[in-house]
């Protein structure tokens, strides 16, 4: 028996050592490219998986060459107004659908999974042409808005499911107690529901910060470009600075990283408690 | 009285996201449609065609072919997915030393903008300058450098593989919640009626994650079908039309020969297709 155990462990050590060299190695690869001068990327030979020779050419390229502060800041502004507005909306439409019974509740549900059914390709031609009545092409305002709109739906289903997971007798105590609908909302569910809330805004900030397309299609003003759009046009060049483009990839992702590296706990415990569940 | 102030409550609370919804997912999806039936430019010209937008693309003699691309394109990655993430997930849920860094490691991919993904990737697969290239010529396992996404056999496959390196890592973080939810105390009593391993592993654990294999399952599938910034920023359909999707024809109709109409029919298509396949796989699901 502890044999076999011994063994079972051994073969999974070795998988996942082995999946961890597949994700491991390309962005490694990432990061020692943003290291490489652009005279080593561009010698065809051997290519080395670490720099020959330590060089941050490609960090001083593209603050000097692009206004890239500017571009972080429109990145934080965008995602951080999208996940506040998407998180606030989406606990109180996961708390209204997880607590209350009314008409036309099952329809909206349904509808929230219907969405996830829409082809964004579909939508790229009417946002553009909503952006525009508003005069809202080319401005963060714009953006925020079509991202809040596009996590809302699988954040309200994970808060749904993370308000279900709370047994509903705590507000029954609290309502002979006699606490409102607020109180019980802001003080006692709430509270409880953290790491769930901790996940729900983790997944809404990743998908913001990582969205390329529909702010691709909505940007066009240089000063308003979001880090994603800006790594899209260093690689549509005809001549592409590899390094530079790493660089910039290695900066934008590294804030999602570090941020998720500080939440995991959260996230992987609220996940566990089954979250998404049909 | 009390009952009609607690539906005030109810929609209180889901008006906001409601509206969000309302306004910028169903009115467009409306347009959308609305778009369908005509063949315009959005601004000034407008004709009413009826249904030939979608007698037209489906008349088309690429679209059987686009389809036939779509439907390997999704059941490849989402059986990546599956197959990858299933595996991790079974893996981490062992009681072994340094879980927590492999699983901080395998859900990395997750985390990296696809614009950044794409690109790596790109540029590891480079035909001139590629890591790849470089290293298995001199292994000596290939005699000269491979155009990996330039040809019209490997672009497919090369394609498919990214996408299983991104896209797995949340198909397992699903699965791995899942199979924390199987009550070990089912598992116990199985094992003390003299279940093996593999006993328990198919007729306890597999069971009880139905619903979450489910729902997982469904919304990989839709989400990949449907997929479009991967595939447009790594191949944009080519090499002849190798990993021509019907997600990038609608896109190139749309936005390269601004045919909005039949751009707009074709992705009504999607939509319904996207449907169809999540009822079909609920009703299969329940069935068993």
């Amino acid at each position: 028996m502890n044999k076999a155990k011994k063994r079972i462990d051994f073969l999974c050590y070795l998988g996942l050592g082995f999946g961890s060299l597949m994700v491991l190695i390309p962005i490694i690869y990432l990061a020692s490219t943003s290291f490489k001068s652009i005279s080593e990327i561009m010698t065809s030979g051997r290519v080395t998986l670490f720099p020959q020779k330590f060089s941050t050419e490609a960090y001083h390229n593209i603050i000097t060459e692009y206004p890239f502060f500017t571009y972080l800041k429109n990145s934080v502004i965008v995602s951080g107004s999208a996940t506040l507005i998407a998180v606030l909306f989406s606990t109180l439409a996961g708390y209204g659908f997880s607590r209350f019974r009314f008409k036309g509740k099952g329809a909206i549900m349904m509808f929230i999974l219907v969405t996830q059914m829409f082809p964004a390709v579909m939508l790229f031609v009417p946002y553009y042409k909503l952006l525009t009545i508003y005069g809202m092409v080319n401005t963060r305002r714009g953006i925020t808005l079509v991202h809040v709109a596009s996590v809302i739906p699988f954040c309200s289903w994970m808060m749904y499911g993370f308000f279900n997971s709370i047994s509903r007798e705590l507000d029954e105590a609290a309502r002979i107690d006699g606490c409102g609908h607020i109180k019980i909302f802001l003080q006692i569910i709430t509270p409880l529901t953290l790491p769930g809330l901790v996940s729900t805004t983790i997944y809404a900030f990743i998908q913001s910060w990582n969205e390329y397309m529909f702010s691709m299609l909505c940007i066009t003003a240089d000063k308003m470009k979001t880090l994603p759009v800006v790594i899209g046009q260093m690689a549509s060049y005809d001549k592409i600075a590899w390094n530079d483009l790493m660089a910039a990839s290695l900066v934008s992702s590294l804030p999602v990283v570090i941020l998720f590296i500080f939440l995991q706990r959260y996230f992987i415990s609220s996940m566990t408690q089954g979250a998404v569940k049909g | 009285m009390n009952k009609i102030k607690s539906r005030m409550t109810a929609w209180g609370f889901v008006t906001p996201a409601v509206i969000t919804l309302a306004l910028l997912l169903l009115y467009p999806f409306f347009y959308g449609i609305y778009i369908s039936f005509f063949k315009t430019n959005l601004v000034n010209k407008w004709t009413f065609v009826g249904l030939k937008n979608y007698v037209n693309v489906l008349t088309d003699e690429d679209f059987l072919n686009s389809m036939k691309i779509t439907v390997i394109f999704t059941v490849g990655v989402v059986a990546g997915h599956f197959l990858f993430g299933f595996l991790f997930a079974l893996m981490l849920n062992r009681d072994i030393k340094g879980k927590t860094i492999f699983r901080a490691i395998l859900l990395l991919p997750w985390l990296f903008p696809e614009v950044v993904v794409a690109n790596l990737w790109r540029w590891i697969f480079s035909p001139t300058l590629g890591f790849l290239n470089s290293a298995l010529v001199s292994a000596g396992i290939l005699d000269e450098s491979i155009s990996w996404l330039g040809s019209p056999k490997l672009a497919l496959p090369v394609l498919i593989f990214i996408c299983v390196w991104k896209g797995y890592p949340l198909v397992m973080i699903q699965l791995l919640a899942g199979l924390q939810t199987v009550s070990s105390d089912i598992i116990e009593a199985a094992r003390i009626d003299g279940a093996t391993n593999w006993q328990v592993f198919w007729n306890v654990t597999i069971p009880s994650m139905k619903s979450t294999v489910s729902v997982t399952l469904i919304l990989d599938v839709v989400w990949w079908f449907k997929h479009v910034t991967m595939i447009w920023l790594l191949t944009q359909g080519g090499p002849n039309g190798a990993t021509n999707t019907i997600s990038i024809d609608i896109y190139k109709r749309a936005f390269e020969f601004f045919n909005f109409g039949p751009s707009s029919a074709l992705a009504v298509i999607v939509f319904a297709i996207c449907i169809v396949i999540s009822i079909l796989q609920r009703r299969m699901l329940r069935d068993e």
